[in-house]
């Protein structure tokens, strides 16, 4: 049974569609992460212009971290107060990122971009996920217990001005490095339609020193209002969000989330990451070789207007 | 009695049979140039009259509008004609070749060429056409080649071969014939497989002596406004007649309706995506929420 998608202008089994939202939902719900990083390249396998691909995506985000986000909020997982402040970076992020995909766009490079953007991040987070779970499963086979990283108590982020007080992280630090991690976290979402989860996290952990029990939370309210932000600025000026795709896409995903996170439960953290890692490379290496292979069309159409 | 009776039918007989004269109504019928039915009927005169009246061809499309609904996946019109005056003994003579040509309006098209960059394939280079018909479709009754020269193909803008490509000024400066050809094919073939441009060369079938029939089917990708149905009539290799006729195609449905709701109320379009996202999250987590407590 196939269905119209209108503004990808194409027509595509629902079955093949619901099925892509339901498997990424289950990998996100397996996870816990977000899953726009996969949503994005699968979309753009199966036809859909890139710029449709990552608008619309921008939209599955919001219905898949919205849930998680008010679960967090009410059990108090969220800091507001630093929530704020990344999210006024996350939005001049949006805006910026949006307004390079336009002009990209434009110019014909944004398929490239959005394909070495990906093959980047994807190859770093996938390597990076590999090593470090190959080495926790060698650790745990060999009986030693990997030490958590515990960085220097004092770091560069501590000497910057416009302190603020951030009651529910316990922390009194300027307001520019989260202002930024907001700002670089919303530009990815503007542009490659992903939460930035994997970003964000780390950031706040590692760099800021924000509590495990509040990044979350804390990630999850910015993404929210990110994507939502990048969703209404996707649609308002590059009209690339397809309602009925997204629809689909959100539907399959919700589902297969709820399955994920119930198999996720019997599976242990480091197989899990193991296995997430094999994944994010597998889409990386599919992304970079239709880079490198000599294609079959060097062609392309395009309207002047600025289309894909 | 009997024998006037007789007689009177005799001549009653020879008055229909047209021998004799004294007859009052139109004596010269069949002298002068007579409609054409009564031509046709004319039980095979031994030589031809000295003048034939010509061939001429009339069509008209059968579809104004399309439906473009969640399950479009594209939609077929029917073109279909008469010939008037048709001198074919019979719909399978091949007497006459018809050529049906529908075309949509002319619109300006980018086309990106990739090259070899540093190992990656990257967009390198571009070229303007300022008009390309933004359909186009050829049907005819035997392949185009098999009765029609080039240059009358061409001339009349029959065949994916002479589909009219106006290149923009500034791009053509900068290109070599040679490119120019390659830029226009590359057209004709990425079109050909969006199924935007298409030839069926046994698409138009006669279904009797002078009417004709041909299936032109429209992709779902296929741009709303006018289009053009041109209908050409051939007789060993030579145009006899010709003949236009204009269709206005409209989408309906609700997707046709999502699509202008996303260009005409492009933020209103984004706003609704983020109310349907927030709903779809929350519902679901409430629902799966409930079914697992």
């Amino acid at each position: 049974m196939n269905i119209y998608l209108p503004i990808a202008e194409m027509s595509e089994s629902v079955f093949v569609l619901l099925g892509m939202g339901a498997a990424v939902g289950f990998i996100s719900g397996l996870f816990g992460v977000g899953g726009g990083f996969l949503i994005t390249p699968l979309l753009i396998f199966t036809g859909v212009p890139a710029p449709v691909a990552v608008g619309t995506s921008t939209a599955q985000l919001v219905a898949s971290s919205v849930s998680g986000a008010v679960a967090q909020y009410n059990r108090n997982n969220v800091d507001i107060k630093l929530g704020v402040v990344l999210l006024g970076g996350g939005f001049l992020g949006t805006v910026i990122g949006v307004g390079v995909v336009q002009i990209l766009r434009q110019a014909g490079q944004f398929d490239l971009f959005i394909a070495l953007c990906y093959v980047l991040f994807l190859g770093v987070i996938g390597t990076l996920m590999m090593i470090e779970s190959l080495q926790t499963v060698w650790k745990a086979r060999g009986g030693v217990t990997p030490s958590m990283r515990r960085p220097g108590e004092h770091s560069w982020v501590h000497g910057l001005p416009m302190k603020m007080r951030f009651q529910r992280s316990k922390l009194y630090i300027s307001a520019i490095p989260p202002f930024l991690i907001g700002a670089f976290v919303g530009f990815l979402a503007a542009i490659m339609g992903v939460g930035g989860g994997f970003v964000m996290v780390p950031a706040l952990i590692y760099l800021l020193r924000v509590p495990t029990n509040v990044v979350v939370g804390t990630s999850l309210f910015q993404t929210v209002f990110v994507a939502a932000a990048a969703t209404i600025l996707h649609a308002g000026t590059l009209i690339s969000v397809d309602l009925v795709l997204a629809t689909i896409l959100m539907i399959g995903g919700v589902i297969g989330a709820q399955f994920g996170a119930s198999a996720g439960s019997q599976l242990k953290g480091e197989q899990l990451r193991l296995l997430l890692a094999g994944i994010v490379l597998l889409v990386c290496l599919r992304l970079g070789w239709d880079l490198v292979i000599t294609p079959s069309e060097i062609y392309s159409l395009a309207s002047p207007a600025g289309g894909s | 009695m009997s024998r006037r009776v007789m007689i009177l039918l005799l001549i009653l007989a020879a008055a229909a049979a047209g021998v004799v004269v004294p007859v009052f109504h139109e004596p010269s019928a069949f002298a002068q140039a007579p409609p054409s039915k009564a031509k046709k009927r004319a039980p095979a005169p031994p030589i031809a009259p000295p003048s034939l009246p010509p061939e001429t061809v009339e069509a008209d499309v059968s579809t104004r509008t399309i439906a473009v609904t969640s399950g479009y996946s594209g939609a077929e019109i029917l073109v279909f004609g008469t010939i008037e005056n048709s001198r074919q003994p019979s719909a399978e003579s091949g007497f006459y070749d018809v050529v049906v040509v529908v075309e949509g309006a002319p619109e300006a098209l980018m086309v990106r060429k990739k090259g070899r960059v540093a190992g990656l394939w990257v967009n390198t280079s571009t070229f303007n056409f300022n008009a390309v018909p933004s359909y186009y479709a050829v049907a005819s009754t035997r392949p185009l080649e098999e009765f029609a020269d080039a240059t009358i193909l061409d001339e009349n803008g029959i065949g994916l071969d002479a589909v009219r490509m106006a290149a923009a000024a500034d791009s053509a400066i900068r290109v070599s014939s040679e490119d120019l050809i390659a830029y226009k094919s590359a057209v004709t073939r990425l079109k050909q497989s969006a199924s935007l441009f298409k030839r069926d060369d046994y698409g138009v079938v006669f279904t009797g002596r002078s009417l004709f029939r041909a299936t032109i089917g429209l992709p779902a990708t296929v741009p709303v406004g006018p289009l053009t149905a041109r209908v050409f009539l051939f007789h060993e290799g030579k145009l006899l007649s010709r003949y236009q006729s204009r269709v206005v195609l409209e989408r309906e449905g609700i997707e046709r309706w999502l699509y202008a709701f996303a260009f005409e109320r492009p933020f209103l379009n984004g706003m609704v995506a983020v109310l349907l996202a927030l709903a779809t999250g929350l519902l679901a987590s409430a629902v799966f929420r409930r079914r697992i407590a």
